[in-house]
């Protein structure tokens, strides 16, 4: 797993996109529930006379 | 054969449907004016627009191609998406186009034509995204239920049905709920996906071994299969091609640009591109590897037993899910049912919503009554999106696909990606440019994709085609585009103030 076979870009590019997107997938999890209320909480703050 | 059980991995499927109809629907009763409906009342924030724009532009379709283009070129096949990626990177930090875009006000691309180029250009701009989007999403349905077929098993007589309901599922919550729905339930569809792309891409990784990869690569493609300048079949103009085609779906492709135009400000725009920007290098190269483990485990025959019914004349497009039907093991199959079934949930629902609001925003309006009232408003936007259904159900489903799916996605989104980047581009940073030129590039960005396809169709000019290839016939849509945007311009006489 940890040898680059020859080929350092793509080993690389494997490797960040793994570690990437597992991190923003939990990060991008939790933040966005936070968007999603802020989101319908001014869109019904909005539709209040 | 396949390891989907439907008494283990059945629920997993089931309970992933039923909390995505449930937000989707929870949210309708937010929506009161057409604003709501089209751009979730410009209330969207960064994470939301991240995960939301990432689900979009990841669907069954993306997985199948790219895990094709894994197949055939190896990790060269990644290259759209690393062009992409920098393309949105750099757009994002600089706010090049998109910035004015939002700054508008404008709901549509066209919406902002009509402020340079006047109202005619507006309407022929939205008949020319409204075609190229269409049709390009008309082979979605298809290929989705035929990953189905391959991978879980399902019957290929069954296919018409299951994906008829699942694009009933699609198109209940996004009629009722619009954008609000759509960005809702592609949070939810962003976190399931990327759960099941993750966990499988591990598990490839893990079990295959990355210099198993590498060393089919070099023995199978050969050096072209790490370098797309040297393989045979991409070279110099696939790449280029890919760097304007990739910059104009960044800058213009309608579903991308709605979360720009759904944003708090262009600020908010810019940071849910420079975010999102990696996700596009992870869209191209984790169905690529796992169209390299495909090609490195499958044996020889292989693909020559696939299911009866199945549209495509190129084997290659389903090594992937022909793999992935005994390698990944009984429970996780659910989830990577769930995950590539949100894949495509969200791509149909968002791309069913931004193309119905290029029809009512700028086709439509014309002949809209003065001072329609918001309710009217909303049952037309409403209907429109209930017609692209019905036309992805008939024209999705029946679509007989000839050729390299990349190609063919390709070259109908080109018909208008080149005319309009060139549109947007001279729109907000060229003075001098006006009616005519706009005019020109939308007929020169059009004709020469579309000439293509003519060419490709024909027995007699098949061998012309071939000769001149998608990815030349690409950049020659962008560079005519260009050149008509300059030489209109310059011909029309200016105004003397």
């Amino acid at each position: 797993m940890l040898k680059t076979h020859g080929h350092l870009f793509w080993w690389l590019v494997t490797a960040a996109v793994v570690i990437w997107y597992s991190t923003i997938t939990i990060y991008v999890a939790i933040r966005g529930t936070a968007d999603v209320r802020e989101m319908l909480k001014n869109l019904s703050e909005r539709k209040q006379p | 054969m396949t390891h989907f059980d439907w008494l283990v991995d059945g629920p997993i499927v089931g309970i992933y449907l039923l909390v995505t109809m449930l937000a989707g629907l929870a949210v309708r009763r937010y929506v009161s004016r057409v604003d709501d409906f089209l751009v979730a009342g410009r209330e969207m924030n960064v994470y939301l627009g991240v995960a939301s724009l990432a689900a979009t532009e990841f669907g069954v379709i993306t997985c199948m191609y790219t895990a094709q283009a894994g197949y055939k070129y190896g990790f060269a096949g990644a290259t759209p998406g690393i062009c992409q990626a920098i393309a949105m990177l750099v757009i994002g930090l600089t706010g090049f186009c998109i910035r004015p875009l939002r700054e508008s006000g404008a709901r549509t691309l066209p919406e902002l034509f009509e402020q340079k180029f006047g109202p005619r250009i507006r309407r022929a701009a939205g008949i020319v995204i409204v075609l190229g989007g269409l049709l390009n999403m008309g082979v979605f349905l298809r290929i989705g239920g035929e990953f189905l077929v391959v991978v879980a098993g399902l019957n290929p007589d069954n296919l018409e049905w299951t994906m008829t309901g699942l694009l009933l599922l699609v198109a209940v919550y996004t009629i009722l709920g619009g954008m609000l729905s759509v960005l809702v339930t592609d949070f939810l569809q962003f976190i399931v996906m990327s759960l099941g792309l993750i966990a499988v891409t591990v598990l490839v990784l893990w079990q295959i071994g990355f210099g198993t990869l590498v060393g089919t690569v070099e023995t199978k493609i050969g050096p072209g299969g790490f370098n797309p300048f040297i393989h045979p079949e991409l070279g110099w103009k696939y790449v280029l091609f890919q760097l304007l085609l990739n910059t104009a779906a960044t800058l213009t492709w309608q579903t991308v640009i709605a979360r720009v135009l759904a944003a708090k400000d262009s600020a908010t725009g810019g940071k849910v591109f420079t975010r999102t920007s990696f996700f596009f290098v992870c869209r191209f190269l984790i169905p690529g590897i796992w169209g390299m483990a495909a090609l490195a485990t499958l044996a020889p025959l292989a693909l020559q037993n696939l299911p009866g019914g199945l549209s495509s004349t190129d084997s290659s497009l389903y090594a992937m899910p022909t793999f992935l039907a005994t390698f990944v093991p009984i429970g996780l199959m659910g989830l990577l049912v769930a995950a590539m079934l949100a894949a495509d949930m969200s791509t149909d629902s968002s791309y069913m919503l931004t193309w119905a609001s290029v029809i009512y925003n700028d086709i439509v309006a014309p002949f809209r009554w003065k001072n329609w009232t918001e309710k009217k408003g909303l049952l037309l936007n409403r209907t429109i999106v209930a017609l692209i259904g019905v036309f992805l159900l008939f024209y999705g489903l029946w679509y007989q696909m000839e050729g390299d799916l990349w190609d063919y996605l390709t070259l109908t989104g080109s018909i208008y990606l080149a005319s309009m980047s060139v549109l947007l581009v001279a729109c907000c940073y060229w003075r001098r440019a006006n009616s005519w030129g706009a005019a020109g590039a939308i007929i020169a960005g059009a004709f020469f994709p579309a000439a293509f396809l003519v060419l490709s169709k024909l027995e007699s000019t098949k061998e012309i085609s071939a000769a001149i290839g998608p990815h030349l016939s690409g950049i020659l849509a962008f560079a005519g585009a260009a050149a008509a945007m300059i030489v209109g311009s310059m011909l029309k006489p200016q105004a003397r103030n």
